[in-house]
């Protein structure tokens, strides 16, 4: 059973929470929109907020498409699955030509916030990723510290909180203070992978 | 990098920070070429002049800041220009950050020359790098004296970021140090 951000118990009803990939439809890059022109989304995000459908299919197109691992999140009801947000993961830096980090970001639309949705994306990219690069090592991801909901939804999906990095990244032209969290092969996710069920709350 | 002695009144070492040239070649082969130097570094000691000289020529000289270490004492029996140890802050993709890293000779260790250049070149890249407000430092997780020496610099620990790098075909954990613009200035 998830937890919603104030510790109530969710509705009765089973959360379904999918990934696929993106595709040049009008109907992803609408539905790319209800996040990425949403403020309160793009708050914690490099990019401004888009104003027009054409920069969310412009951004598929350039951006995700060719993508090491970007993938619609889906959840809700109905089949299929609305498309609710993003996430993605990109591979590097690499030392010496050799991969073994790489680092995820996730966006979802506000009108989906609190339902565990973020969570079991993030959970779910974590275990795709490490199952599809056996050279990956650290998995890494980094949360604003005025960004509480989202260093809960790391730490629920089974990210380590490592400590905070100070004027870490720019953040629309600002120097941000950052948490960093990880999953680090044999230190974490072996357990996970032995289990047969998917975590709980 | 560096066995600190215990810090003793008057005896912090004179240290100047120039820019490199390709005639420091033969004084960078000295820590370069050193593994007991390179350890903790992700790559290999050098084995060749000209592959310092190629490094120098493509790496060092078109640096945004990198600098030659050299000692203002007398009777060390280098010349007070010979670098003894090298230094750079390399901006990130991030503007508002950037790596520091420090490296000297062998001969200079546990005289505290590491952390007075630490110390100049924090303070000289705040100035010289537009934007960055960071500088951060990575260091293994065993190199208790390069974690001294960026504590003496003023460095604030930050984090254990758990394989984070490879050095020498091995995952290590690096604990990750930073100084911020408006940290105050440690004397």
């Amino acid at each position: 059973m998830e937890v919603q951000q104030g510790g109530a118990p969710a509705p009765a009803a089973e959360l379904v929470v999918s990934l696929r990939e993106f595709t040049l439809s009008d109907a992803d890059a609408e539905a790319f929109m209800s996040w990425a022109s949403d403020p309160r989304v793009v708050r914690f995000q490099r990019r401004d907020a888009y104003e027009h459908v054409d920069q969310a299919r412009r951004y598929i197109a350039d951006h995700v498409l060719p993508h090491p691992w970007y993938r619609a999140i889906c959840a809700g009801a109905g089949a299929p699955l609305p498309v609710v947000g993003s996430i993605s993961v990109k591979p590097g830096p690499a030392e010496d030509g050799r991969l073994f980090r790489a680092s995820v970001g996730y966006r979802v639309a506000h009108a989906h916030w609190g339902r565990g949705v973020a969570t079991r994306a993030v959970r779910a990219a974590a275990e795709a990723v490490f199952a599809a690069w056996p050279w990956l090592l650290r998995l890494e991801a980094v949360a604003d510290v005025e960004n509480p909901a989202s260093q809960r939804v790391l730490e629920k999906a089974g990210f380590v909180r490592e400590g905070v990095l100070r004027k870490y990244i720019l953040l629309k032209g600002r120097p941000r203070d950052m948490v960093m969290f990880s999953i680090v092969v044999d230190a974490d996710t072996d357990r996970r992978r032995q289990q047969n069920k998917p975590d709980g709350p | 990098m560096e066995q600190e002695a215990p810090a003793q009144p008057g005896s912090v070492p004179a240290v100047t920070l120039r820019r490199f040239e390709l005639a420091d070649v033969d004084a960078m082969m000295e820590w370069a070429s050193d593994p007991e130097v390179t350890a903790f570094m992700t790559w290999d000691a050098y084995t060749s002049r000209e592959a310092v000289l190629a490094f120098l020529r493509d790496a060092v000289l078109p640096h945004p800041w990198f600098r030659a270490v050299c000692l203002g004492g007398v009777g060390d029996g280098h010349g007070p220009h010979r670098p003894v140890g090298a230094v750079s802050v390399t901006p990130t993709d991030d503007a508002c950050r950037a790596e520091l890293c420090v490296l000297l000779a062998r001969a200079h260790w546990g005289k505290g020359v590491a952390t007075a250049a630490v110390k100049r070149a924090v303070a000289a890249a705040f100035g010289d790098l537009l934007g960055v407000e960071r500088v951060e430092a990575v260091v293994d997780v065993d190199h208790a004296a390069a974690r001294r020496v960026l504590e003496k610099a003023g460095f604030q620990r930050e984090a254990v970021l758990r394989s984070y790098c490879v050095v020498k075909g091995r995952v290590r954990d690096m604990v990750v140090y930073s100084v911020i613009s408006t940290d105050p200035l440690v004397e």
